[in-house]
């Protein structure tokens, strides 16, 4: 999808860090801290992404559906919303948004498919969560439509990404870049810069690692490089501290989400 | 609702009358109760509750969400309802079809100027953002009280430039189809609605549809046997298109010949529109930019466009959104269509008007059931309310008819 970023919706409505942080009353009271709430989403964005994948969706679906998800819960609590149900059903609406609709059914089914290696977000068997079906998806989409105000265009680094690389004559580098952009779906990001921002970060990033010299080149694209700089850190601090989440971890934070109030 | 609350959702607006059926839900006239604006509420109907919102629905709500322009119908609110999704639009009045076949309006070569700057003004905000209409029609251009021409329908339109993205040649209504659409091209561009901006035009002249095919192989002939059969060198990709077959050959007719009363400008500008080749194809940009628009005479202002005659002034306000703009054969409200008839409807309003106003004072009494066919009765094929697209609607009278037919015996 090309088009005007500029003038869309999902530029007039990017947010800042405390925007994007800020943890939902509700699920204070239920004791989420702020560092259970993005180790949830964390685990989310993997967990629509393995279903994403076994559905065989594009990626553009996954990403879109990621930024979706992660939309709704700057506005909405995990106690009001399920994110289990919430999770495929962003998937589900991303795929229609970006006209390749997969059917509810198959996502009930792939969702199910996908529980046994994500046991630590469905605690017990006897849980609604596990129970979850078309019907269910179906209701939540229109509650999710509300939810995210009907914008459903979101734009993505993947396009600029291609762009810049060939602009600066660094297409060897497609394959490593390519997915350290998939990598920043695991953060806010996509909420809060331009998406050719993150793209020039993942491109920064990996000109750094692989001793790359584009000094020049980004001298003449004269962006802000201490935004770029941002953004990088960003994307190095989830690779050292969120890489690898301890399974306690999660089922502690998702045992929050049980607790009756 | 506590004093003070914001109002929001369907509690804001007072439903007023149907003003249309439209492929996918029903069209409401309504107030809004905050400001006071006149709005139009289209109401639309879930799927068989499987596959959740329409995807047409999710298009139009996804692109108006994006597109804020005076020339394209503003969405102004979108809200959940009883299950069924509610898309709010700013009310127009009337449509294009509507000012066309309207034979008391005589439109100048300045009115026809006026509409085609709104629309190509329409269109280029739409390319602009990179968004296809693909079903612009002259029943798609609505009219706002101030004679503001504005796009409307956006249930077909996508997002284009994605490259190696194959996109359905199943678009527009036949007579505004783009020659490579129905050659089967599936990587095409915004060429495809300036065509139909082009056919458009044409039907503004000409006051009647310009190329009315009555298939998709007839329509290229009506095509071909206006402007000649494209030559290799006039559109060298059209061999390669999917549904390529060749044409006999017919000679071009002037545009003169076809566009008797229109100025050269005029002309110059319809001919690079409906040029073969997409590539070459004027865009919605430049044609605005063509010196027609900056000639005499100058586009009258919106303001001083005469409306079509309103249904209104008929006796029974009947303010339908129809196709036809002003033929509406159906009664306005559904409680009308379902009640039962008594009498013969063929002969109803003729000569058994007498014998029809006899029995009225019998009606407490019972009824032989067999003399009198009910207006429901499916063997009566007199009715033209009855919408074919909606099944669902048809088998609930049907249902309903069983229903009551033993009952009455």
């Amino acid at each position: 999808m090309a088009a005007n970023f500029w003038a869309s919706s999902h530029c007039k409505k990017l947010l800042d860090q405390d925007e994007v942080s800020k943890v939902a009353q509700a699920d204070l009271e239920r004791g989420f801290t702020p560092e259970d709430v993005k180790l949830m989403k964390i685990q989310f964005s993997s967990y629509i992404k393995s279903i994403g994948s076994n559905a065989k969706v594009r990626q553009r679906v996954v990403a879109t559906a990621i930024a979706y998800f992660r939309r709704i819960y700057t506005r909405k609590s995990f106690s009001e919303f399920d994110p289990r149900l919430v999770a495929p059903t962003c998937l589900y609406l991303a795929s229609k948004a970006e006209e390749s609709t997969v059917q509810a059914k198959l996502l009930v089914f792939y969702t199910k498919k996908v529980r046994p290696t994500f046991t630590s977000l469905f605690p017990s068997t006897d849980d609604k969560a596990y129970r979850y079906d078309i019907k269910d998806i179906l209701e939540m989409e229109m509650r999710l439509l509300e939810a995210l105000d009907y914008y459903l265009v979101i734009y993505h680094p993947y396009r600029p990404l291609v762009q810049l690389l060939q602009d600066g004559n660094n297409t060897d580098m497609t394959a490593f870049t390519w997915s350290l952009v998939n990598d920043t779906y695991r953060t806010d990001l996509i909420l809060m810069y331009p998406p050719f921002m993150i793209a020039l970060a993942c491109i920064y990033i990996a000109s750094v690692l692989k001793e790359k010299d584009t000094r020049a080149w980004f001298e003449e694209l004269r962006v802000d490089m201490n935004v770029i700089k941002n953004i990088a850190m960003e994307i190095l601090d989830f690779y050292d501290n969120y890489r690898q989440i301890p399974e306690e971890r999660i089922a502690a934070a998702v045992s929050k989400l049980l607790t009756r109030m | 609702m506590a004093v003070g609350e914001p109002l929001c959702g369907a509690n804001r607006y007072i439903k007023g009358h149907t003003l249309g059926e439209g492929t996918y839900g029903v069209v409401f006239k309504a107030i809004d109760k905050v400001t006071n604006r006149t709005l139009a509420i289209k109401k639309i109907r879930l799927g068989k509750y499987k596959e959740g919102v329409n995807v047409t629905a999710l298009r139009e709500i996804k692109l108006l969400k994006e597109l804020h322009d005076p020339h394209i119908i503003e969405l102004v609110d979108v809200y959940p309802h009883k299950r069924n999704l509610h898309l709010v639009f700013e009310y127009m009045e009337s449509d294009l079809e509507a000012v066309i076949r309207d034979r008391n309006i005589f439109l100048s070569p300045a009115d026809c100027k006026a509409y085609m700057q709104m629309t190509l003004k329409g269109l280029a905000v739409c390319h602009k953002k990179w968004i296809l209409h693909r079903d612009l029609k002259p029943n798609n251009l609505l009219l706002g009280s101030n004679g503001q021409l504005k796009l409307a329908d956006f249930g077909l339109a996508r997002i284009f430039g994605s490259p190696n993205r194959r996109f359905t040649h199943q678009v527009f209504a036949r007579w505004y189809r783009a020659p490579e659409l129905l050659f089967g091209s599936k990587n095409y561009g915004p060429s495809v609605d300036v065509w139909a901006a082009a056919c458009i035009f044409a039907e503004l002249i000409l006051r009647r549809p310009f190329l009315q095919g009555s298939s998709d192989i007839d329509q290229l002939g009506k095509i071909f046997a206006a402007f000649g059969t494209p030559r290799e060198a006039q559109w060298p990709d059209m061999v390669c298109l999917p549904d390529y077959v060749e044409y006999q050959y017919s000679p071009p007719q002037s545009f003169r010949s076809l566009f008797p009363q229109a100025s050269e400008d005029c002309i110059d500008l319809l001919q690079r529109m409906f040029t073969y080749d997409p590539k070459h194809r004027i865009t919605a940009q430049q044609a605005l930019e063509h010196r027609y628009f900056r000639t005499e005479p100058a586009p009258t202002p919106c303001y001083m466009l005469r409306r079509p005659s309103k249904p209104e002034a008929q006796p029974k306000p009947i303010e339908l959104l129809s196709p036809a703009g002003h033929i509406v054969l159906s009664p306005p409200t559904k409680t009308r269509r379902i009640q039962l008839f008594c009498g013969d409807i063929k002969t109803a309003g003729e000569a058994n008007r007498d014998l029809y106003a006899k029995q009225l004072p019998e009606l407490g009494t019972p009824i032989d059931a067999i003399t009198i066919p009910m207006s429901i009765d499916p063997k009566t094929n007199l009715r033209p309310t009855l919408n074919s697209t909606d099944r669902s609607y048809f088998k609930r009278k049907l249902d309903m008819d069983i229903f009551l037919t033993p009952a009455r015996r």
